[in-house]
């Protein structure tokens, strides 16, 4: 009746709001469709991948029931309780089950590190060596209070030097041009070992010390001052971070000694500790103070009594769980000729140490360009339109196909500097030119978020530049920047035709030491799967590297959603 | 270091067992000074232990023995394959069996198609074995001699090329060379009633392997014949699956693939019988026709190892054991024709001939 009573100001308008209704409601119910399409399709290719990989119709039906009454019944009571009466404790649920779930997994990820890569000893000189280098620029701040130009050296030198030291150096290489390959210049040249780094100082006399003593000294000392200081600052007394780190240093150590009983490695045990134990016993103690949502931590301990019951029953019956594809055999055996002996391990720890050289790669440089173009390039004129050219191109280069970043790669790396084809460095490499632009957007799109108007207040205040930039935007940013490079990470451990260019090959069955050994990463094994004549290797095997590699980027996301939720919330 | 190696094995599964050896002692190695790559590492330690084994070309069955129980201790480092797509399951499994004995010697194996394989890893250095399901050619030899790679051929068995139809095309069992190559070739035919009247008026729809792969140049030189050139108008593929999988869903399909695809396959595909000229009795594929020569598509399959790279001694100890290997049920399991014992002393005889000479 409304319509009517306007109709004397437009007509026309009126008829076409009656028309609109219907236009609006058919244009709701196609995005609707489109949403549960998309989910529809999603939800049943996953599912698809999951059956083959897991295979639960394998197992008894009984073993079905025993787990769902133990473990999926409970959980579910508790959660529809959560949801329907105490909504807190449902979010203290989920995060105290993650919080150690994601511990554990990372916490792997550093056991394979010490077990590829490392040696606590190494690791020991290197937080050495970073602590001696802050002690120095420290000094150097306290004495010559007014030398910024001489501190910005002491700054970049004084960890280099701590790190490496001035190492033997020893290069012989021929330069030629890239397109004649005629000759231009040999450079042979030696140069004796002039300083050792701190870790080679402390080497010799860290060979009678126990491994896990150093871990933790070098680990979990670190995080535990980082989070004593959380905490501190939460509780807002002085003692937060003396007792979190007494508390924590003591716990992993009495645990060191009573780990081998359980048959885990001192130093495993350290590693797994500090990134599942300590930060859920901060979360905790973070729960229990707040007095809110303090029933949530219920939800962990049913599930874990259950799984511990549930396997306790299907032993004791012998019932027969799915004869999956997947599993701990899965995940620590190289690939095989034969389908059942088939596993993942050197392609999964070719990845993460691929991903140990992108970050170091592309994150100062992304960062670094980001806030370059968002505070410091001109906006007008005609360098701001040369700015301007050069963002709108890097967006393009977001959209390059990643096949060409592998030629890219093959031929900058591989043909240009004489690097080894498929090699974990050249992969990094490669993949980390790819997501760089990604990481560049995303890290601008988060200092462009900051408002202005913190800004100005900085300006207000007499700072400079520098110091807003230090003290005002970084911090809001950095949230946004994590977020983004993280989801830039997922998308680059996927990546699968860069490194078929740069030659990662189809199977490697030793685990990469270092950087400069070959190595498989997990989409290229997947690759090489699909192409084995057994069905059981193209089916069921490679199902359970795509579950492997969809879990890792599960996590990865799941992290970054944790950290964007986070800080959101302290804002 | 010792408290280091214990402390790991109370934990090790049996892979970390394997690898902690390794990462205890090289993990400072290879974080630090492994700059200069993969070829210097195993060069000089193993050079007297293989020795002992290499001189027996001929028994074979001991030398193999001989060798693994001297030096699997010491011997480490890097053996590059790269090649053919035919070649590579073999390869593969010597290498899984290679590592079984040498658990430190990293065999690492890409399929990258014969061509492929010469022109971007073998021939600039990058490789030390490539695979090929056809004779290296000579432009590829110049390739490698101007890098400073010198090819050496082992020729180590033998597959029977199989060209296969989708189950319901009835109308066809066997085919002559000569009508693969009008079907084949460079505008050729079209449409199968093309070639024979009493085909269907239907046109073909072709799956074959790229132009990298050994397959595809072998085909064309022996089947459509030197003076074509094979045809553009097909589904090119490394991947041997997405042919038999382009083959089933087509009834008008038709495509050509190792022997080893069709054993796996041979319910999924039909496999023709083809004569080499008409008025031959055509053979059906199996690797007793190839064997003893009944089957007109059987092509020898290669590895050729470059002359600097078998100096190292996990070069030479690979490929010692890949071509005493060569002549066991292992080739036959995975659907090729083993090489004869003649082939394998030959073989052996040549690798040693390299390696102390």
């Amino acid at each position: 009746m409304a319509q009517e009573q306007s109709a004397g100001s437009g007509q026309g308008f009126a008829g076409d709001s009656g028309v609109s209704r219907i236009r609006g409601r058919v244009f709701e119910w196609l995005t609707l469709g489109a949403t549960v399409f998309g989910l529809v399709m999603v939800t049943a290719l996953l599912a698809y991948v999951f059956n083959d990989a897991i295979r639960p119709f394998s197992a008894d039906p009984l073993w079905h029931l025993v787990y769902a009454t133990t473990v999926v019944l409970p959980a579910l009571v508790l959660l529809a309780t959560y949801y329907t009466s105490d909504e807190p404790a449902g979010e203290v649920a989920i995060a105290s089950t993650g919080i150690p779930i994601v511990g554990l997994v990372a916490g792997s990820g550093l056991v394979v590190l010490f077990i590829e890569l490392l040696t606590p000893a190494d690791w020991f000189g290197l937080v050495v060596g970073l602590v001696c280098a802050a002690a120095v620029v420290r000094l150097h701040q306290l004495t010559r209070p007014n030398a910024a130009v001489e501190r910005l050296f002491v700054i970049v030198l004084a960890p280099l030097l701590a790190i490496t030291g001035i190492p033997a150096m020893n290069i012989q290489r021929t330069f030629s041009s890239p397109l004649t390959t005629t000759e231009i210049v040999t450079i042979d040249a030696a140069t004796p070992s002039l300083l050792p780094s701190v870790g080679d100082v402390l080497r010799p006399l860290l060979t009678a010390v126990p491994g896990w003593v150093l871990l933790v000294a070098a680990v979990t000392l670190p995080v535990a001052t980082l989070f004593g200081r959380q905490v501190a600052a939460r509780r807002g007394d002085g003692r937060g971070v003396r007792e979190v780190v007494v508390g924590s240093v003591g716990l992993v150590a009495v645990g060191s000694l009573v780990a081998p009983l359980f048959g885990l490695a001192p130093q495993h045990w350290v590693l797994l500790a500090t990134t599942a134990v300590l930060p859920t016993g901060v979360y905790l103690e973070g729960v229990v103070r707040r007095r809110t949502g303090v029933l949530g931590v219920a939800f962990p301990i049913v599930l874990g009594a259950g799984l511990v019951l549930g396997t306790a029953l299907t032993n004791a019956f012998g019932l027969a769980g799915p004869s999956s594809w997947i599993g701990w055999d899965f995940l620590t055996s190289p690939t095989s000729i034969t389908p059942e002996d088939a596993g993942i391990y050197p392609p999964l720890v070719g990845s993460v140490l691929m991903l140990v050289v992108i970050i170091t790669l592309v994150f100062p440089i992304g960062v670094g360009a980001a806030i370059y173009l968002e505070e410091y390039a001109p906006k007008t004129g005609a360098r701001g339109r040369l700015v301007e050219l050069i963002e709108i191109n890097i967006g393009n280069l977001a959209g390059v196909p990643s096949v060409v970043y592998g030629l890219l790669g093959l031929g900058l790396f591989v043909k240009g500097i004489g690097l080894d084809s498929g090699i974990v460095i050249v992969g990094g490499l490669t993949v980390g030119l790819l997501i760089l632009p990604i990481v560049i957007i995303s890290a601008q799109e988060a200092v462009r978020a900051v408002p202005d108007s913190l800004r100005r207040a900085s300006y207000g205040m007499g700072a400079t530049k520098w110091q807003t930039t230090r003290n005002v935007v970084l911090p809001r940013a950095l949230p946004g920047i994590l977020t983004g490079t993280i989801l830039a990470l997922g998308r680059a451990i996927g990546e699968t035709a860069p490194l078929l260019m740069i030659g990662a090959a189809a199977s490697v069955r030793l685990a990469p030491n270092g950087f400069f050994d070959k190595f498989s990463a997990m989409p290229r094994q997947i690759f090489a799967w699909s192409s084995e004549f057994d069905p059981d290797f193209r089916f069921g095997v490679l199902a359970a590297g795509v579950v492997t590699l969809l879990l890792v980027l599960l996590l990865m996301n799941g992290t970054a959603i944790l950290i964007r939720n986070r800080y959101q919330r302290s804002d | 270091m010792a408290q280091d190696a214990d402390s790991r094995s109370i934990v090790s599964r049996r892979k970390f067992l394997l690898s902690s050896g390794v990462a205890g002692a090289a993990a400072l190695a290879g974080c630090s000074s492994s700059t200069g790559g993969s070829s210097g590492d195993g060069s000089g330690d193993g050079s007297g232990g293989g020795s002992g084994g290499s001189s027996g070309g001929s028994s074979s069955g001991d030398s193999s023995g001989d060798s693994s129980g001297d030096s699997s201790g010491g011997l480490s480092g890097e053996v590059v394959n790269s090649g053919s797509s035919t070649v590579y399951p073999v390869t593969n499994a010597m290498a899984e069996r290679f590592m079984e004995q040498y658990p430190e010697v990293n065999v690492t194996v890409d399929s990258t198609g014969s061509g492929g394989g010469f022109e971007n890893h073998f021939c600039p250095g990058n490789a030390d074995i490539n695979g090929a399901s056809r004779a290296i050619k000579d432009e590829e030899v110049e390739h490698c001699t101007g890098n400073d790679v010198e090819p050496i051929e082992f020729h180590i068995a033998s597959d029977a090329l199989t060209m296969a139809v989708n189950n319901d095309a009835d109308w066809v069992d066997s085919m002559t060379f000569d009508e693969m190559s009008q079907i084949w070739r460079e505008d050729g035919a079209e449409m199968w009633s093309d070639v024979r009247d009493e085909w269907p008026d239907e046109e073909f729809e072709l799956f074959g392997p790229a132009s990298t792969s050994g397959t595809y140049d072998w085909f064309n030189a022996n089947v459509i014949g030197e003076d074509y050139n094979h045809t553009a108008q097909h589904e090119p593929t490394e991947e041997d699956n997405l042919i038999v999988q382009g083959i089933q869903d087509s009834e008008y399909a038709m495509g050509y693939f190792g022997y080893a695809y069709y054993n796996e396959n041979s319910d999924a595909v039909k496999a023709i019988s083809v004569a080499a000229e008409e008025g031959d009795e055509p053979g059906a594929p199996s690797l007793s026709a190839a064997k003893d020569g009944t089957y007109p598509m059987a092509r020898p399959l290669f590895i050729y190892g470059s002359e600097a790279a078998i100096q190292r001694e996990e070069v030479y100890e690979f490929l010692n054991f890949y071509l005493e290997n060569a002549e066991t049920d292992m080739v036959q399991e995975i659907g090729y024709v083993p090489s004869s014992v003649e082939m394998r002393d030959e073989n052996l005889n040549a690798l040693n001939d390299v390696y102390n000479g």
